[in-house]
């Protein structure tokens, strides 16, 4: 334990009741990963997110999932079949003395088991509950049903992201990867939570929360939308740069090692940025004519701004390894940047300095993995990954037992009856 | 309105700009927070150069469009505080507030005697949010961000693409948008901790570090199993796999196939469909929607090993009927049937067409001194007891200096006419703006 985690984290003494999938389980995570107390309420047999790959050695199986790990560090987990009267009862007594509810059941779905904010906010007027859903409560596309992709599509990610024609004709539209709706979705949600949060230490009252992953996304495309209302201007997808009503130029460079560097000079292109960028290029000796000092120009620039880009910064990218022009070039001033897989994240001394990998302890596997650690770095009280992942109903006992008093025998019962 | 809002009472005073930082205060002063945004035009960056400023106007530091729709909710200050005069005055304001954000390049506040120990001083219990690219700590603290930059670096850029192609990338500041986010959660957070013990902290956001957890499945892949991303078929592109690569999670989710954009009619630059079907019966509920057609009756198409494996004949049989119909019609046919599709929506579709954003308020207007009455982006929760709202549009340049300084703060008239004669809340160079003049009588 280091010298930080004595300290807890900001949300330390919140509970939490997470009945969330893909959804929302960023969102448990990160108060899990702030100090909360979050117990993930999964189906007897477990969430099925827990069957999303890739998997520990590549062998499915529910306590392997790499995704379940991932977004469910900081939890503890509990099995509930809240489609029975004893599953709905003990629900009930959780829900009694809990601080936040996060669901991502279709809309309708808790309100059917008598499970809506109006009843279980009665009995605990401070309740927040969150529901996080693709559409929200209402509306014509409610029910529809999603994925990522279907969210990205609608919200207008894809439209913005894909290729110039000369470097993939003919390319559709591209989803980014990584599963961002949901990322997307959770950062509005814990917002939203955190708000009514801080309300709550106000007046004691919670509330509800009608969260809507669509419109999160809808939202997450910078100047596309004012582009559209101001100048009814409708933006077009380039490799690797902004999406934009007309053609810019390009600020994806490959690098000698086959990889690609992200060079905004366009846009910059003026005489004290000419001879930064001389300086950068002759340490190299690859500046070519830009050390001539008609350069200093600003009409001279720009009749030369192809030379300048498509051959002299070009050529220099294509000189090098991507990581060292990144760092050659952001020791001198510039923003730019080397484009890396995942993986070579692992290798970033910055983030090393940073602390920011975190060795998680899996004690059922006598092994630890080295995990993406916090977002930012809290002085005060810390954000950091207190646990991996609950394995299916781990802390059953805890919960059910210790804290609400059953017997080892209740628990058998419930077990064998599939209530748990 | 007459609900309260979540951060009634809470006051922010606003260091940031371009676009992560304000897009954070922008949230909070939704949620009922009084945003002060401290500007000065000489280095002003956010309001110029605009490229969304309507046809017909004038370009100029009031009338850039996105300006206006990531600044709705605030109040501005303008006022020099790399001067003695007004590094007091801006002091003064933080003694009264909960909540300073910042997002200048690191340590750049703390050379200006506006660091989190210094303001401790002033606001003991300051919640206090640095916005960096990199973050204040760590060996390149001092290096620089833009959204696309922190994207190359953090592996987001990498994930978006096609394979043996050039990285597609994010068509826009997505970490702008989600750094924004961060720091608005950071504050919130921060918040909440101050009034649940008492205690401010200082809280070191960076927008290269916020990106990495964001690809928390392929990083574990590596560390646990050693499979980097680089690799055949990945990423791939819209699909959950690429034909003919060995078969590996591509961490977007369960890999299933369909999973792709198909072409619709009348097969326009933005006339495309996602359609997903996750199981085998719903592959069967869309062989109903598509008619049944022969190709797609054939048993290869049955299960998901065989739709894997002739994935493209079956993409190339499926685009052969989207392209008969417009997005929003096969949305609802295949909806209606159970079938996981929506339409790839470009902006002007999500403002005019899309009717559930219409029903839910997504875009509702507020007047513009300058731009006029326009159509704002509006939050995507809805809050019971507290609804966030956009209350104020984005403000004009030191609009509201003289009710901030003399209303808030309770510096006389007198004192505010000497600030801007001496260049404390206006350059002495640069002529005032017609309101600055009113707001001198």
């Amino acid at each position: 334990m280091t010298a930080t985690q004595t300290l807890s984290g900001p949300l330390a003494g919140l509970r939490i009741l997470e009945l969330a999938d893909e959804k929302g389980q960023f969102c448990g995570k990160l108060m899990g990963d702030l100090g909360a107390d979050v117990i993930k309420i999964e189906p007897p047999g477990g969430e099925a997110t827990r069957h999303v790959g890739p998997f520990l050695d590549n062998s499915p199986h529910p306590e392997r999932s790499l995704s379940f790990w991932h977004y469910n560090t900081s939890k503890r987990g509990i099995t509930l079949n809240l489609e029975t009267a004893d599953g709905r009862h003990l629900f009930w007594r959780l829900a009694a003395s809990a601080d936040v509810i996060l669901e991502t059941f279709p809309p309708g779905y808790l309100p059917s088991l008598g499970l809506d904010y109006d009843s279980l906010g009665a009995q605990n007027p401070g309740l927040i509950m969150c529901s996080l859903t693709p559409f929200g409560q209402t509306g014509p596309w409610r029910d529809y049903m999603t994925a990522d992709l279907l969210h990205m599509a609608a919200g207008g990610q894809m439209a913005s992201c894909g290729y110039d024609e000369v470097d993939a004709p003919g390319a559709p539209p591209i989803a980014p990867g990584g599963g961002n709706a949901w990322h997307i979705g959770c950062h509005f949600a814990y917002m939203a939570i955190m708000a009514a949060l801080v309300y709550r230490t106000v007046t004691g009252r919670g509330q509800y929360i009608d969260a809507s992953i669509h419109e999160a996304c809808a939202l997450t495309t910078e100047a596309a939308i004012p582009n559209y209302i101001y100048r009814h201007e409708v933006v077009r997808r380039q490799t690797g740069r902004h999406h934009a009503p007309g053609p810019t130029p390009r600020t994806q460079f490959r690098s000698k090692d086959g990889k690609y560097v992200t060079a905004l000079v366009s846009g910059r292109l003026n005489p004290r940025y000419i001879k930064d960028l001389a300086a950068l290029l002759d340490s190299y000796g690859m500046a070519g004519d830009l050390t001539d000092p008609k350069y200093q120009e600003p009409k001279v620039i720009e009749a030369h701004r192809d030379h300048i880009i498509e051959e002299l910064v070009a050529n220099f990218i294509a000189s090098l390894p991507a990581e060292e022009v990144y760092h050659a070039a952001q020791e001198r001033g510039f923003t730019w940047g080397a484009v890396r897989a995942p993986e070579e994240l692992l290798d970033d001394a910055h983030l090393h300095d940073r602390g920011f990998w975190k060795s998680v302890e899996h004690p059922e596997l006598g092994r630890s993995f080295v995990y993406p650690g916090e977002a930012a770095i809290y002085n005060g009280s810390p954000w950091y990954i207190s646990r991996r992942a609950p394995l299916i109903g781990e802390h059953n006992q805890d919960i059910f037992c210790v804290e609400l008093g059953l017997s080892p025998q209740e628990l058998t019962m419930l077990a064998e009856s599939r209530v748990i | 309105m007459s609900l309260p809002r979540a951060l009634d009472g809470i006051r922010v005073v606003d260091f940031s700009w371009v676009r992560a930082g304000p897009w954070a205060t922008r949230w909070l002063g939704a949620l009922g927070a009084e945003i002060i945004k401290i500007e000065w035009p000489e280095n002003e960056r956010g309001r110029l150069p605009s490229s969304t400023t309507p046809q017909d106007v004038e370009v100029n530091l009031n009338t850039s469009g996105n300006f206006n729709d990531t600044n709705v909710n605030k109040r501005s200050l303008s006022l020099n505080v790399r001067s003695p005069k007004g590094l007091d005055i801006v002091k003064r304001l933080i003694a009264l507030s909960d909540i300073v954000i910042e997002n200048f390049s690191s340590r750049v506040l703390q050379k200006w005697g506006l660091g989190y120990e210094e303001l401790c001083k002033v606001k003991p219990d300051i919640v206090y949010v640095s916005m960096s690219g990199y973050g204040h700590t760590g060996r390149n603290h001092h290096y620089t961000t833009f959204g696309p930059v922190a994207q190359a670096v953090s592996g987001l850029t990498f994930i978006s693409g096609l394979p043996d192609k050039p990285p597609a990338g994010w068509g826009w500041s997505y970490m702008d948008d989600t750094g924004g986010m961060y720091g608005a959660m950071c504050a919130l957070t921060g918040l909440y901790h101050r009034n649940m013990t008492g205690q401010g902290q200082h809280i070191d956001q960076a927008q290269m570090v916020s990106s990495v957890p964001l690809n928390g499945p392929a990083l574990l892949d590596f560390t646990v199993n050693g499979r980097g991303a680089r690799r055949d078929g990945y990423p791939p592109g819209n699909r959950a796999h690429w034909p003919g690569t060995p078969l590996v999670n591509n961490y977007r989710g369960p890999t299933v196939a369909p999973h792709n954009a198909y072409r619709t009619h009348p097969g326009d630059y933005n006339d495309w469909c996602v359609i997903v079907c996750h199981s085998d019966q719903e592959w069967q509920r869309f062989v109903q929607v598509m008619g049944q057609p022969a190709w797609a009756t054939s048993p290869k198409f049955a299960t998901l090993a065989g739709r894997l494996q002739h994935q493209v004949e079956m993409d190339e049989g499926i685009e052969a009927w989207s392209m008969t119909l417009g997005k929003y019609e096969l949305t609802e046919k295949c909806q209606a049937a159970g079938v996981r599709a929506l339409p790839v929506q470009r902006s002007a579709d999500r403002v005019e067409h899309d009717p559930q954003l219409r029903h839910r308020q997504m875009y509702l207007e507020l007047e513009h001194p300058a731009l006029g009455v326009r159509k704002i982006q509006n939050a995507p929760f809805k809050l019971s007891e507290t609804p966030a709202f956009n209350h104020l549009p984005s403000p004009l340049i030191g609009q509201h200096t003289r009710e901030i300084v003399e209303g808030l703060l309770g510096v006389s008239h007198e004192e505010l006419l000497a600030g801007y004669a001496d260049g404390t809340f206006w350059p002495t160079t640069r002529k005032r703006l017609p309101y600055m003049e009113e707001m001198l009588q």
